[in-house]
C-alpha cells in the first residue's frame, strides 16, 4: 500500500516535471518564432533603413554634382559672351568646391587654368563616359592640392557653336562637407569609390587602421576579410552595370550590413559597412527587453519553483518534525498512561489492600466491641478484649500514620529531629520489638554489632529506628517460619574525625524477591504479592518511607536478594559523634578502672576494647577460663574491679565459669555474663552473688546500667516507675468537641482518671464560656481545630487575646485529626501550648497535662516569689 | 542573544520583494514629456584639428606598435585639451601614383590641414618655402637634444620636432653569417666579401633592398667623416656656399651601391618597384635573404622583424670609419597658415612633452628627441645603440644643408636603380647644388 503511495507520488511529481518541461517548450518556441519574425522584420527593415540611409546620401551628392554642373554651365554660358574667354577665366579665384577652372578653345590641344600654367585634357580621363546633367565627368585623381578631384568639360557654345571646352576641377573634400558627419550613430562607414580606378576617394575621417582598407576595393576586401570569390564577382558585376549591392558580412567580429551604392548612375559608389546592431538599434533594445522579460519570467518562474521547493521542503520538515514530536508525545502520553495506570493499579490495589488490612483491624474493634457487650459482666474478658481492640486500634493507627508518612515526606514536610542517642538504646529497642517477631514465627534473630568505635552519636533516633522496624519487620514478614535474620551494624572507616560511618545489614533467608520487583521496591504503594505474601499485611509504603528517609539523612539504601534464598538491605549512613565525655567520671566515680574480659571470640574482645577505649578503663582480655583465673591469682586479683565473661565460654556454661571466677574474686566485683539474649540464664545467674546478664551485642551504656543496676540492688534502692508519676487526679477541663462520640470518650476517659471536664460544641462557645468563667476554674483547655461556627485557631487567639490574667496561661492543648506537621505549627502560632494528634493517647495526654500544668504553676510559684 | 537567522532571512527575504515591487512601480509611471523640443541637447561644436599623416588613428586592438604608440600621445593631448584630432591621410597605390611626400608638399602648400607629419626632405622644402611655423616657442622645444635641433631648424626657424630619433642600420641574420662563418662586415669592402660568400653559397641576392632605404648606403660613406670629423660645420658651410660639392662627397656611396647591384648582391629592378618591408620583409623572415636595412623601430617586438626565428643583429651602414648608423627624423610641422594654429601647436606641445614621449618612447623602444628621457634598447639593437651612444653616425637630413639630402639622395638612388650611370647621379647632385646655390 505504503510503496503503491510511494510510486503515485513518483510518477505525479514526473508527470508534473513533464508538465514544466512541455510549458517551457512551448514558452521556448513562442519566444523562438517570435524573435525569428522580429528578427525578420528587423533585418528587413535594416535593409530598408540603410537603402534609405544611403539613397538620401546619393541624392545629396547626385544634387551637388547637379547643382556643379548647372553652375558650371552657366559659367560656360557666361565664357562664351566673353571677348577674352582667357582672361575671364583667369579671373576666377579657386573656392572650396572649385579649386579649378581651365578652358581649351576648340582646335587647340592646350588651354589655360586660373591657377596659372598650361592645361592640357591628357591629365584627365573621361573614358567612363559618364556625365552630369549632359556633362562629362572624368575620372578621380589626386589634384594638384594633394586631394582627391574630378573634372566636369562642359562646352563653351556661342551661336550655336561649341567654341571651346570649360573643364572645372571640383575636390572630393567639398562633398565631405554635405554628407553627414557619420550616421547611424557614427559606426557606419562610408567611403566614396570612384567607379574605374576603383580608388577610395573619400574617407571617413580618422578612421580605422593601416590595414582598414582605405586605399581601393581590393585592399577594402583584404581589411574586412571579403573572401568569398562569388560576391566579389557579383560586385564586379553591379559596379559595371552601375546597381547597388548590399550584403552581410562579418565586420571586425560585428554582424556587419555592406554596401556598394552606385551614385549618378555608377560614377562613383558610395562603400562602407554598418554594424547591424547599429542599424537594428531601437530592434536591439527590443530585442533586449524581450530577454529582459523572458528572463525576469524565467527568474520569477524558477523562483517560484524554488519558493515552492522550499516551502514544500519546509512543509516536509515541519511534518516530520510534527510527527516526531507527536510520536514522542504520543511516547511520553504512552508513558504517562502507563505510569498512570501502573499508579492507578497501585493505588487501587492499594486502596484494596488499605480496606483489607483497615477492615481487619476494623472488623476486630466491632467484632470485640460487640463480645464486650455481651460479655460486659466478665472481667477477665473485658480486659482480654479491650487489648485485642487497643491492639487493633494501634494498627489502624499505624497504617493511618504510614500514609501520613508518605505524605510528608512526598511534599518535602519531613523533618530530622536530631539528639544525642546511644546505638545501645536503639539496637535494644529493635531488639525487643523484632525478637518477640520473630519468635512468634520460630524465627532466628542474630544481632552483630562490629567495628563501632563510638556508640552515642548525634541523629533521628526515631527515624532511624523507624528504618530498622521496617527493615526487620519486613525480613520478619518475608521470611517463612524457622528461618534466619540477621542485623548487623558494622563501624566503617571514618571519613571523619567528627563523624561514624556505620553500615546497617539486615539479611533473610526468606522468600527473597523478583528481579522486576527490586526495581519498584522503593516505589511507594508497591507490595511484593505472591500465594505466599498475600499473607502479609502492610501498607506498601514501607520501603518507600525508608528510602527517602535514609535519603534525608544522606545515606545510601541498596537490596540485592534472590527469589527463593532471601534478601540483602544494606544502609550506610554517617552520624556526628555525641561529643558527652561524661564517661570517664562514670567509671572514675565507680572506681572501676581495670576490666578482665574473657571471650573467645576475638572480634567481639576487639569490639569491646575499641568501645572502652575512651572510658579510660583497662581492658585485659584472655582467651580462655583458664587463661582468666591465671591471670586473676597473679596479678589481677587486686586490679580487676569488673569481669566480663562469655556466656558460652566453657562447656559447662557461664554459671559454672561465673562461679569459678567468684571463688578467685571477692564478691564486690561484679561479674557479667555476656549472653545473647535474656532467658533462663537470669534465673541461674541471680544464684550467684553480684553477677548479673549483659545481653549481647555489647555496648558500654548497656554495661553503664548493669553496673548501675547492681549497685542500686547494693544500696538496696528500687526503682520508681516513671509511669505511674503523671496523674490527672482532681484536674478540670474545658474542652471544645463538636463530635459527641470524642466528647463521650474524652469525658469518659477523663473521668477514669479521676478528672472532670466540660464540652462545649464550638470555639465560640469555649470564648465565653473561658471568658465568664473565674480565674483557677479551668487547669486547661482541650481545643478540638474543626469546628463550626469558630474553629480552634480563631478560639485560641480570641482566648489569648482575652484581658485576663491567666488568659495567656491557660495551657490550651490543640486536640486533633489534622496531623501534619503544618497542623502543629498552626496550632503554635495560634497560641496552643501543645498539639496532640487523635487518636487520643491517655498516657501522653497525662504527661503531655502534668508538664504543662506544672509549668504553669511554677511560673506562677516564680512570678509570686519574684512578687 | 542567540539570532533567528532563518526568520531574519525570511524578513530580508520579503523586504528586497517589496522593495523591488515599489521600484519596479515606480519605474512603470508615465512620466511624459514635459518639453516640447524633442531634441534634449544638441552636441557643443567639437573643436577640431586636422591631423595628415600617412597613418591613421587606430582602434585599441591596433596591431601597429608605432601607431599605437602615437596614437596614445594624441588621445593624451585630445583629454587635456578638450579638442579632437581628425585624421587625414594619403598612401599611394603603387610607385606610379604620387607619392606621400608629393602629396604633403602640394596638402601644405594649399594649406589643406592644420598640422602634418613630414619627412626629412618635405621638412627641408617646406621650411625653406616658409610654410611652416617656428615651433622653438612650444615649452617641449626646450627639451630636444641638439642634434634635433640641427637637423629640424631651416633658416633660424625650429619648423618640425621628431617623436623619436629614427637610426636606420643594416638587420642582420647572424645564424646564416655564423653558418658561413662570416665576420659582421664593418667596412664597404668586408660587405662586399659577406655578399660573395653568400652568393657562392646559393644566396643570388644577399641584401634584401626596397625604393625607400637604400639611400643608407650612400649616405654612411659621404658623410662618415663630414658628421664624425670634427669638421662638420665648416664642411656644410662650404657645402652650402658652393666650395665643395656634394657629388664629391657622394660618389662613392653611389659606385659601392653601383657595384652591389651590378654584383646582384641586390636586386635593383625588384627594389625600385618595392615598398618598405613588404618588398624584402618576407624573405629575410624566411632567412633566404641575409641582410636587409631599415629603421630602430622594426627591430622592436610586434613589428616587422621583431620576432624572428634566428638571432638578430642592426649594425650601423659599413664606411670607412666602420659600422655607422644614419639617423634620420621624421616630424611634426605646423602649416603657418593653418586654421586652428593655436589648437595644433598646443596639441604638439602636448604631443611633444616630456611625459608623452616618455610614454612613445617605453612603448616603441626608440631613441627620444628629448634629453630627459632614456629608455633601454633590446639586445639586438646594442650594437646601433653603441655606435649612437658614442655619437658616432650620420645624418640622413639636415635642414641646414641647402640641397635636401633625404628625399632628393632617395630619387637620384631610384635613378640609379633605373638604369642611370654614377656619373648621371652625380651630374643631378651638382644641379641640385647649383639651384640652391642660384636661389
Amino acid at each position: 500500500m505504503k510503496k503503491g503511495r510511494t510510486r503515485n507520488k513518483k510518477d505525479s511529481g514526473f508527470s508534473l516535471l513533464i508538465s514544466i518541461i512541455l510549458v517551457f517548450c512551448i514558452l521556448g518556441s513562442v519566444v523562438f518564432s517570435v524573435a525569428r519574425k522580429i528578427s525578420i522584420e528587423m533585418s528587413a527593415s535594416a535593409i530598408q533603413s540603410l537603402s534609405e540611409s544611403l539613397d538620401l546620401i546619393k541624392c545629396t551628392i547626385e544634387a551637388i554634382l547637379k547643382n556643379e554642373a548647372e553652375f558650371q554651365k552657366l559659367i560656360a554660358h557666361e565664357t562664351a559672351k566673353q571677348e577674352d574667354m582667357g582672361e575671364y577665366i583667369r579671373s576666377f579665384q579657386k573656392n572650396q568646391t572649385m579649386v579649378k577652372i581651365s578652358l581649351i578653345e576648340s582646335g587647340e590641344q592646350q588651354g589655360i587654368s586660373n591657377t596659372g600654367g598650361v592645361f592640357s585634357e591628357e591629365e584627365l580621363d573621361f573614358s567612363l563616359g559618364k556625365t552630369v546633367e549632359g556633362l562629362a565627368i572624368s575620372q578621380s585623381y589626386i589634384n594638384h592640392m594633394g586631394t582627391w578631384a574630378y573634372t566636369m568639360k562642359c562646352p563653351v557654345v556661342k551661336n550655336h557653336k561649341e567654341i571651346a571646352a570649360l573643364y572645372i576641377e571640383y575636390v572630393y573634400d567639398a562633398l565631405d562637407q554635405s554628407l553627414p558627419d557619420g550616421f547611424y550613430n557614427k559606426q557606419a562607414m562610408l567611403y566614396i569609390m570612384d567607379a574605374k580606378s576603383q580608388r577610395l576617394v573619400l574617407k571617413p575621417k580618422g578612421m580605422g587602421e593601416r590595414n582598414a582598407g582605405h586605399l581601393n576595393l581590393k585592399d577594402f576586401y583584404r581589411a574586412n576579410d571579403i573572401k568569398d570569390q562569388e560576391l566579389q564577382r557579383e560586385v564586379t558585376k553591379c559596379l559595371k552595370s552601375g546597381k547597388n549591392v548590399t550584403f552581410y558580412h562579418d565586420i571586425r567580429e560585428k554582424h556587419s550590413l555592406n554596401y556598394i551604392w552606385s551614385v549618378n548612375d555608377g560614377t562613383v559608389f558610395l562603400i562602407g559597412y554598418v554594424p547591424v546592431e547599429a542599424v537594428q538599434q531601437e530592434g536591439r533594445y527590443v530585442n533586449q527587453n524581450i530577454l529582459i522579460v523572458v528572463i525576469v519570467m524565467l527568474v520569477a518562474f524558477f523562483l517560484c519553483c524554488l519558493l515552492y521547493y522550499f516551502n514544500h521542503r519546509q512543509q516536509i520538515k515541519l511534518r516530520k518534525e510534527r510527527e516526531a514530536e507527536r510520536e514522542i508525545y504520543n511516547k511520553q502520553l504512552s508513558d504517562a498512561l502507563q505510569a498512570a495506570q501502573i499508579a492507578s493499579n497501585s493505588k487501587t490495589m492499594f486502596l484494596s489492600n488499605m480496606s483489607h488490612d483497615i477492615r481487619t483491624p476494623m472488623n476486630a474493634v466491632l467484632g470485640f466491641t460487640t463480645l464486650l457487650d455481651k460479655d460486659a459482666e466478665n472481667p477477665a474478658k473485658v480486659r482480654q478484649y479491650t487489648r485485642k481492640i487497643t491492639a487493633s486500634g494501634q494498627h489502624l493507627l499505624s497504617l493511618i500514620n504510614d500514609i501520613l508518612d508518605v505524605s510528608k515526606i512526598e511534599s518535602g514536610k519531613v523533618v530530622l529531629n536530631v539528639e544525642p542517642f546511644t546505638l545501645n538504646d536503639l539496637v535494644s529497642s529493635v531488639d525487643a520489638i523484632i525478637r518477640s517477631m520473630a519468635n512468634d514465627r520460630a524465627q532466628s534473630f542474630h544481632v552483630e554489632v562490629s567495628g563501632i568505635q563510638h556508640e552515642e552519636l548525634l541523629g533521628d533516633e526515631t527515624r532511624i529506628n523507624q528504618i530498622l522496624i521496617n527493615l526487620l519487620s519486613n525480613a520478619v514478614k518475608y521470611t517463612q517460619e524457622g528461618g534466619n535474620i540477621w542485623f548487623r551494624i558494622q563501624g566503617l572507616k571514618q571519613r571523619s574525625e567528627q563523624y561514624e560511618h556505620i553500615r546497617i545489614e539486615v539479611e533473610d533467608d526468606g522468600y527473597g524477591m523478583t528481579p522486576e520487583y527490586l526495581e519498584t521496591i522503593f516505589d511507594a504503594f508497591t507490595r511484593a504479592e505472591n500465594s505466599t505474601t498475600n499473607k502479609v499485611q502492610g501498607t506498601g509504603l514501607g520501603m518507600a518511607i525508608t528510602k527517602n528517609i535514609v535519603e534525608l539523612m544522606g545515606g545510601t539504601i541498596d537490596v540485592s536478594s534472590q527469589l527463593g534464598e532471601g534478601s540483602l538491605f544494606r544502609v550506610e549512613l554517617e552520624l556526628r559523634i555525641s561529643e558527652n565525655r561524661a564517661d570517664r567520671q562514670f567509671w572514675e566515680k565507680h572506681e572501676i578502672s581495670r576490666m578482665l574480659v574473657v571471650e573467645d571470640d576475638e572480634e567481639n574482645c576487639r569490639n569491646i576494647e575499641m568501645l572502652m577505649k575512651d572510658t579510660g578503663v583497662v581492658t585485659h582480655a584472655v582467651k580462655s577460663l583458664e587463661q582468666a583465673l591465671a591471670w586473676l591469682s597473679e596479678s589481677g586479683r587486686q586490679e580487676c574491679q569488673l569481669v566480663l565473661l562469655d556466656w558460652n565460654l566453657s562447656e559447662a556454661g557461664g554459671v559454672f565459669a561465673a562461679e569459678k571466677i567468684r571463688k578467685v574474686l571477692p564478691d564486690t566485683v561484679p561479674i557479667l555474663l555476656l549472653s545473647d539474649h535474656n532467658g533462663d540464664e537470669i534465673e541461674e545467674a541471680a544464684e550467684i552473688k553480684n553477677v548479673k546478664i549483659l545481653t549481647r551485642p555489647f555496648f558500654v551504656s548497656a554495661l553503664k546500667e548493669k553496673i548501675l543496676e547492681i549497685q542500686a540492688e547494693a544500696d538496696g534502692q528500687t526503682a520508681v516507675l516513671q509511669e505511674n508519676v503523671y496523674s490527672l487526679e482532681g484536674f478540670h477541663f474545658l474542652a471544645a468537641e463538636d463530635n459527641e462520640i470524642n466528647a463521650e470518650i474524652l469525658s469518659e476517659i477523663l473521668e477514669m482518671e479521676g478528672a472532670s471536664c466540660e464540652i462545649a460544641e464550638n470555639g465560640k462557645i469555649v470564648l465565653e464560656r473561658f471568658e465568664h468563667a473565674p480565674e483557677g476554674e479551668f487547669d486547661a483547655i482541650l481545643m478540638d481545630v474543626q469546628m463550626p461556627v469558630m474553629n480552634g485557631y480563631e478560639a485560641t487567639r480570641a482566648i489569648r487575646a482575652l484581658q485576663r490574667a491567666d488568659a495567656v496561661k491557660i495551657p490550651i492543648i490543640a486536640m486533633t485529626a489534622n496531623a501534619f506537621a503544618e497542623d502543629e505549627k498552626e496550632a503554635l502560632d495560634a497560641g496552643m501550648d501543645v498539639h496532640m494528634p487523635k487518636p487520643i493517647d491517655i498516657e501522653l495526654l497525662k504527661k503531655v497535662l502534668n508538664q504543662c500544668v506544672t509549668r504553669k504553676e511554677q511560673d506562677i510559684e516564680d512570678q509570686l516569689e519574684k512578687i | 542573544m542567540r539570532i533567528n537567522w532563518k526568520k531574519y532571512r525570511m524578513r530580508l527575504a520579503a523586504a528586497c520583494l517589496a522593495g523591488m515591487t515599489v521600484c519596479m512601480a515606480a519605474a512603470c509611471a508615465n512620466l511624459g514629456n514635459k518639453d516640447h523640443n524633442l531634441i534634449v541637447s544638441e552636441e557643443e561644436n567639437e573643436k577640431v584639428v586636422n591631423f595628415f599623416s600617412p597613418m591613421e588613428k587606430t582602434n585599441p586592438d591596433a596591431e601597429n606598435i608605432a601607431r599605437s604608440a602615437s596614437d596614445q600621445t594624441v588621445c593624451m593631448a585630445e583629454e587635456k585639451l578638450g579638442i579632437k584630432v581628425a585624421y587625414r591621410t594619403y598612401t599611394a597605390e603603387s610607385y606610379q601614383e604620387k607619392s606621400y611626400d608629393e602629396v604633403t608638399l602640394e596638402r601644405v602648400r594649399n594649406n589643406l590641414d592644420d598640422f602634418y607629419l613630414l619627412n626629412p626632405n618635405t621638412i627641408q622644402i617646406l621650411g625653406e618655402e616658409g610654410r611652416l611655423l617656428d615651433l622653438s616657442g612650444l615649452s617641449s622645444a626646450k627639451n630636444l637634444r641638439e642634434v634635433v635641433k640641427t637637423a629640424n631648424t631651416v633658416d633660424g626657424k625650429l619648423v618640425a620636432v621628431p617623436q623619436e630619433v629614427v637610426a636606420y642600420g643594416l638587420f642582420i641574420n647572424v645564424d646564416l653569417f655564423e653558418k658561413y662563418d662570416l665576420e659582421l662586415p664593418e667596412t664597404p669592402k668586408d660587405l662586399l666579401k659577406c655578399c660573395k660568400v653568400f652568393q657562392e653559397n646559393g644566396i643570388d641576392t644577399p641584401i634584401g633592398a626596397n625604393r625607400w632605404w637604400l639611400e643608407n648606403f650612400v649616405f654612411a660613406q659621404a658623410y662618415a667623416d663630414l658628421y664624425n670629423g670634427g669638421n662638420t660645420e665648416a664642411e656644410i658651410e662650404a657645402l652650402n656656399l658652393g666650395t665643395s660639392k656634394y657629388s664629391d662627397y657622394m660618389r662613392p656611396g653611389f659606385e659601392f651601391l653601383k657595384e652591389l647591384i651590378d654584383r646582384g648582391y641586390i636586386d635593383a629592378q625588384k627594389a625600385y618597384v618595392s615598398e618598405a618591408i613588404d618588398g624584402e620583409g618576407p624573405d629575410f623572415l624566411a632567412q633566404k635573404t641575409p641582410i636587409v636595412m631599415a629603421y630602430w623601430g622594426a627591430a622592436n617586438a610586434e613589428t616587422a622583424y621583431g620576432k624572428p626565428d634566428f638571432e638578430l643583429k642592426v649594425i650601423g651602414f659599413p664606411s670607412s670609419r666602420g659600422q655607422m648608423p644614419v639617423v634620420s627624423m621624421t616630424g611634426y610641422a605646423v602649416g603657418v597658415d593653418a586654421e586652428h594654429l593655436k589648437d595644433a601647436k598646443d596639441t604638439l606641445d602636448v604631443m611633444l612633452s616630456d611625459e608623452a614621449l616618455k610614454t612613445y618612447t617605453e612603448i616603441n623602444k626608440v631613441i627620444s628627441p628629448s634629453k630627459n628621457v632614456e629608455v633601454e634598447c633590446i639586445p639586438a639593437l646594442k650594437p646601433l645603440n653603441d655606435k649612437i651612444k658614442e655619437n658616432v653616425y650620420v645624418l640622413g637630413s639636415n635642414a641646414g644643408m641647402k640641397v635636401e639630402q633625404w628625399g632628393n639622395t632617395c630619387q637620384i638612388v631610384r635613378n640609379l636603380l633605373n638604369g642611370a650611370t654614377v656619373d648621371q647621379c652625380m651630374a643631378e647632385f651638382d644641379r641640385l647644388q647649383q639651384e640652391s646655390l642660384s636661389e
